[in-house]
Parts: structure tokens; C-alpha cells; sequence
């Protein structure tokens, strides 16, 4: 193996990156555009619910409980109907959440008794269903708790509510989840989109056969090939990560060793991936197709955009086949929980599983498919 | 006609092969081919398309492993010892194989990068090279936006920028225009001139006349080898019998002889 020959191979890469300018502009718009998008349009998707308060108590209490969710920005109060006019403002879909104060509710809480309050949710937005309950049922526990420190009775056990409170601030938790998620699909889209098309680009103009027949080696072809592309994906992440922190401020909890061996086991996983693609690929349409058929699984089923806990059971065994998956995991761990390699122990193995088997395969099946 | 299976490769000839053969799953590519390349001569080797041109080829630069029989390179088994043979022979393909987003002197760069050329022997080679191709002043013009007859140059400026013994040309002319082709076997010429010895495949039986020797491969089996003239001789008294007017070409040669070839083993031609 020859050190010049490498050097050589990667100054010729990088030549050829510079004069497309298009792949270029798409390797740095694209983490910026995602990071808008992500970071702002889905973190933005749960304030300001369209909410019905139907109020058939009509005492301080109700209007207290009332003015609490006005006061929310999760929740925009923008009707106050009859019980008989709601049905028809859910269909039209001009409110997603509904709360029902029953008649003889400040009578139930005088008498020291429970006192039930509806809410009605439109099931037909999963996102809007799951999380607009969550946050009424806070501002139902919050309003308790207020009621009863007014009333000097204490609560049975104050802390837990406190905390579940400050966990769900959802503007904070969706960029918190998405920006680890997006460290970790930029990698795959760069490393393994971005050079598998560079590979099949250099078979199909026949550059591949012609440097298979000089003294180039396999191995110092691979190196010189992958190397630009690692560095690229590493500029990536660095701007997502920084813009990640200091602009939305996802706060960074956990060990960059962690984070550091968690993208390098993905990242030869993506290498890996990239590698077989190209190999089966002839043109670089084909290898496009190829990619978009392993892209949006991977995106759907790792827990990117949509939370993995939320899918069926019979799907989520499938989660388990995307090394995006345990990418996610082992990133968010380490960004909000702070977690260290021994929580993380199952997802590093299975990355590590992931990155030898496809690694290997694909550099043992370019390397027989090069000499060949 | 072919040289005894039994015989050892010669050493001293540029390529030796012996019972040369290439399969993919139950499809023969190349069949048992003899063949010996004298040093310093044009060696033509025709064939219509997938007769077995390109796997020969790919055999003899080393990409591609035979299943029987021996290729001798420049006096090494090609296919046991590749690195030792490859830095002395050039390749040069039907794609002229350029980094068309590089400009012309980056292409002789990488190149003579690869193969090592120290600074003042690459000065020397690019200036040879810029001036056989007509590329002087255009250093700095990307390849892409190169016509045909300047990107063949090129192509065989950055195959023999090493300088090298042996010269592998696959389809070298496909898709160029006759006067860029005359040019070109000009510069062929010149390089045999200089001792390097050309492989050389094509189609085109007017090139193949340009060649010391021939070989013509149909079926993945050699079915006809020598001297142009001599191949042409040996249709000679048939073709006078047959009642045909003067001399027959190479072209009349072979397509006579694919065409008895064809009512012997009836497998027609692929690809």
C-alpha cells in the first residue's frame, strides 16, 4: 500500500467534489434545510391547538380551569359552545381539542370528592391526539396542585409533577430529539448516498477500469475514495451539532467519546451501505433508486420522524433491522440524557454488529468485484 | 494454426498465452487460446462484438482471473503477479477513460502520480505528450469540453505517460471520425516505431491491415492468426474458385470463416 497513491486519490476526489457544484451546494444546503425544517416547522407543530372549552358548571373553579388552558401556549381557546354545537366544530376541523367541564364540579371538589373533566380529542391526528391529551391533563394536574397549595393541603407527591412538567416542554423536546436524529441521517445520506454515487459515476465513465489496470490498488482505492467523503459528512455534523446547541439550544448532557464512537460505528455502517449499493448498481439512476428504496424506511422506521414507541407492535421488530435506529438512540442518549456506553451497551453492540458485517461484506465484496 | 497447447509460454515475446480460458457459469467467454506477441510489433486482434475481445484483454492486464491456462506479460504470469507487470504496460479504452471534471494537465498529473514519475521525467512526459496530442496552450481546459479526436490523444498520452513496454488498446478509434483515425494510427505507428509493442483490438478491418499480426477470435476461439497478407493468401485459390473477381480482403477472409464457423457449431454471435 502506497501513502503518495492514497494522497494522490483523494487530492482527485476532492478536485472533482469542487467542480460540482451542485453536489456541493446539496452537501451543504441540505443539513441547513433540514435543520429549518426539523427544528422549526415540527417543533412548532404542537402550540397554538385550536381548543372548545364547553363550560356547563358555570362556577369560579370552571372559569379558573378555563383561563389556565386560555393562558397556555399550547392551547388557543377559540370557542365557547353549547355541549349540542361541538360535535359539528370537530368535523369541520376548526378545533382539534375539546374540554368538558361537567355541571357540579366545584360542588364534587367542595365535598372533597374527585371531579371528572372530558376531554375530547380528534383522533384523526395521531400527533395532535397523543400530545394535546398530555398537555391537558397537565394543566389539569398544574391547576390541582395550584388549588390545593391555595387551600394549604399538600400534595401527595409534589416532585413527580414538577418534573413531568419541565420534560414535556414540547418546543424544547422536538428540536432536542430532532437534531441528534438529523446528525445521524446526515451521515447516511453523505456518506452512503454521496459516495456510492461516486463510485458508480467512475465505472460508468470507465475511469474504475482504467485505474484497476495501473498500479492501484483495491484497498488504496477504497481509502482514497471514502476519506473525502468522512471528512465531508464530519463538517456536516460539526455545523448541525453547533447551530444544534447555540441556535436552538439543545443542550448537550452527555460524553463527546460517546457521541465519537457512536458516529464512527455508523459511519463505516454507512460506508458499508454505500459501497453495496454501488456495487450492484450500473448507472447512477439505478444507484439513486436503490438509495431512495433504503433512504425513506430508514427514515420512517428509525425513530427519525415518527417516535417508535407510537407504531404497532407487529412493526417495530423492524426498527430493529435500521442501523439508523441505534444510531438515533446512542445520539439522543448521549445529547439528553447524558447516558455513557453502559446504558448504551445493547445499542453499541448491535452498531457494532451492524458496522462489521456490513463493513466487512462490502469492502470484501468491492475489493473481490475491483480485482475481478 | 495455434501453437501446441502443450508447448510452455516463449518468455521472450511481449504476451504468451497458452490454453487461455475464461468462464462465466456455463458460458465459455474465451476457449483455450493460444497466441505469442513478438516484442516491438502491432498485434491486431479481431473480433465482432462479444466474441471474447474484452475478457482477453482483461485476462492479460490482470483484472480478471483466467479459470485454465497461462498468460505471460512482458515475461511474468499475469495473473500471479500483476503489481510487478502493471507499471510496465499502458491501457487505453473504447471510453478514453479521462476524468472529464479535470482539466488536461490534472489527468497527466494523477497519472504520472500513479505511477510514480519523478518531477523532471513528468515535465518531460507532459511536454511529449501535450505536443503529440495537440494540447499545448489547453493545459487548463477541462476534458469534458474536449472534442473526440483531442480526448483520444489524451487518452493515449495518459496510457503511455509511464513510457511504458506495452501498450493495450481496446476499440481505440470507436466513434471517431476517419481523418482522426488516420491520425491516430499515425501516432500508433510512431510508438512501435520506438520499440513498444501495441495489442491493439478493433472492428475495423481496414485498421487490421495496419497491424504485423492478427489474430481473429469468434466464439471465444481463435479461428484465424497471422500476417495480413498471409491470411489473405490462404483464401486465395478458393476465392478464385468460387468465381469471385481479384484479390479477397481481410473482410472477405472473415466473414468467410465465421461464416463456416457458424454452420459448424451453430451458436452464433452474442452481444
Amino acid at each position: 500500500m502506497s501513502g503518495r497513491r492514497i494522497r494522490l486519490l483523494i487530492w482527485k476526489e476532492f478536485l472533482q467534489l469542487r467542480r460540482d457544484p451542485l453536489l456541493l451546494r446539496l452537501l451543504f444546503i441540505m443539513p441547513i434545510a433540514q435543520l429549518i425544517l426539523f427544528g422549526y416547522v415540527v417543533a412548532a407543530d404542537v402550540t397554538n391547538l385550536p381548543t372548545a372549552v364547553v363550560d356547563l358548571d358555570r362556577t369560579a373553579t370552571s372559569r379558573a380551569l378555563s383561563a389556565h388552558f386560555d393562558a397556555s401556549d399550547y392551547f388557543d381557546v377559540v370557542a365557547r359552545p353549547a355541549e349540542s354545537e361541538l360535535q359539528p366544530l370537530m368535523d369541520t376541523g376548526r378545533i382539534g381539542i375539546a374540554i368538558v367541564i361537567p355541571e357540579g364540579t366545584q360542588a364534587a371538589l367542595d365535598r372533597g370528592e374527585t371531579a371528572p373533566v372530558g376531554v375530547v380529542v380528534d383522533g384523526s391526528d395521531s400527533q395532535v391526539a397523543s400530545v394535546g391529551s398530555g398537555y391537558a391533563s397537565q394543566i389539569v394536574a398544574r391547576f390541582n396542585a395550584e388549588r390545593m397549595a391555595g387551600q394549604g393541603v399538600q400534595l401527595a407527591a409534589p416532585g413527580i409533577d414538577a418534573r413531568v412538567r419541565v420534560m414535556f416542554n414540547p418546543t424544547l423536546a422536538a428540536v432536542n430529539t430532532m437534531i441528534p436524529g438529523l446528525v445521524a441521517a446526515i451521515v447516511m445520506l453523505s456518506i452512503m448516498a454521496v459516495m456510492g454515487q461516486a463510485v458508480v459515476k467512475e465505472r460508468e465513465r470507465g475511469t474504475l477500469e482504467q485505474m484497476f489496470v495501473t498500479p492501484i490498488r483495491p484497498t488504496e482505492y477504497l481509502i482514497g475514495k471514502v476519506t473525502p467523503y468522512v471528512l465531508v459528512a464530519n463538517v456536516q455534523l460539526l455545523l448541525v451539532a453547533l447551530v444544534g446547541v447555540f441556535w436552538f439550544g439543545v443542550p448537550f448532557a452527555g460524553r463527546i467519546s460517546v457521541v465519537v464512537a457512536g458516529l464512527a460505528l455508523f459511519m463505516l455502517t454507512s460506508i458499508g451501505l454505500g459501497l453495496l449499493i454501488s456495487l450492484v448498481s450500473n448507472t447512477r439512476q439505478q444507484a439513486q433508486q436503490l438509495m431512495m428504496l433504503f433512504m425513506l424506511p430508514s427514515f420512517v422506521l428509525s425513530g427519525f420522524i415518527f417516535p417508535i414507541d407510537s407504531m404497532p407492535a407487529a412493526i417495530v421488530p423492524l426498527t430493529w433491522f435500521v442501523p439508523l435506529t441505534w444510531a438515533i438512540q446512542i445520539l439522543r442518549g448521549a445529547f439528553i440524557k447524558g447516558s455513557g456506553f453502559e446504558a448504551l451497551g445493547t445499542q453499541f453492540l448491535v452498531l457494532t454488529a451492524f458496522a462489521v458485517v456490513l463493513f466487512g461484506a462490502a469492502v470484501a465484496a468491492t475489493h473481490r468485484r475491483l480485482a475481478e | 494454426m495455434n501453437a501446441d497447447h502443450a508447448t510452455e509460454p516463449n518468455p521472450e515475446a511481449a504476451i504468451s498465452v497458452r490454453g487461455l480460458t475464461k468462464r462465466f457459469g456455463s458460458f465459455t467467454a474465451v476457449d483455450g487460446v493460444d497466441f505469442d506477441v513478438a516484442r516491438g510489433t502491432i498485434f491486431g486482434f479481431l473480433g465482432p462484438n462479444g466474441s471474447g475481445k474484452t475478457t482477453t484483454i482483461r485476462m492479460l492486464t490482470g483484472t480478471s482471473a483466467p479459470n485454465a491456462g497461462q498468460a505471460r506479460v512482458l515475461g511474468e504470469d499475469v495473473a500471479l503477479h500483476p503489481e510487478r507487470v502493471r507499471p510496465r504496460f499502458g491501457y487505453m479504452s473504447q471510453k478514453f477513460a479521462l476524468f472529464e471534471d479535470m482539466t488536461v494537465a490534472e489527468n497527466l498529473r494523477f497519472y504520472a502520480g500513479v505511477y510514480n514519475l519523478a518531477p523532471e521525467r513528468f515535465a518531460e512526459q507532459r511536454a511529449y505528450v501535450l505536443e503529440m496530442a495537440d494540447l499545448k496552450g489547453r493545459e487548463n481546459e477541462l476534458t469534458a469540453n474536449l472534442s473526440v479526436g483531442w480526448r483520444q490523444r489524451l487518452a493515449l498520452g495518459t496510457a503511455t505517460i509511464h513510457d511504458p513496454e506495452l501498450l493495450f488498446l481496446d476499440e481505440p478509434t470507436g466513434g471517431v471520425d476517419p481523418v482522426a483515425r488516420r491520425q491516430f494510427w499515425d501516432l500508433l505507428y510512431e510508438l512501435a516505431g520506438r520499440g513498444v509493442t501495441l495489442f491493439v483490438t478493433t472492428h475495423y478491418m481496414d485498421e487490421a491491415s495496419h497491424c504485423n499480426q492478427l489474430a481473429f477470435i469468434y466464439n471465444g476461439r481463435l479461428i484465424a492468426e497471422g500476417a495480413p497478407a498471409d491470411i489473405r493468401h490462404g483464401l486465395r485459390d478458393e476465392w478464385a474458385a468460387a468465381g469471385h473477381p481479384g484479390e479477397p480482403t481481410l473482410e472477405d477472409v472473415f466473414v468467410d470463416l465465421v461464416e463456416r464457423e457458424g454452420s459448424v457449431s451453430r451458436r452464433g454471435t452474442t452481444g
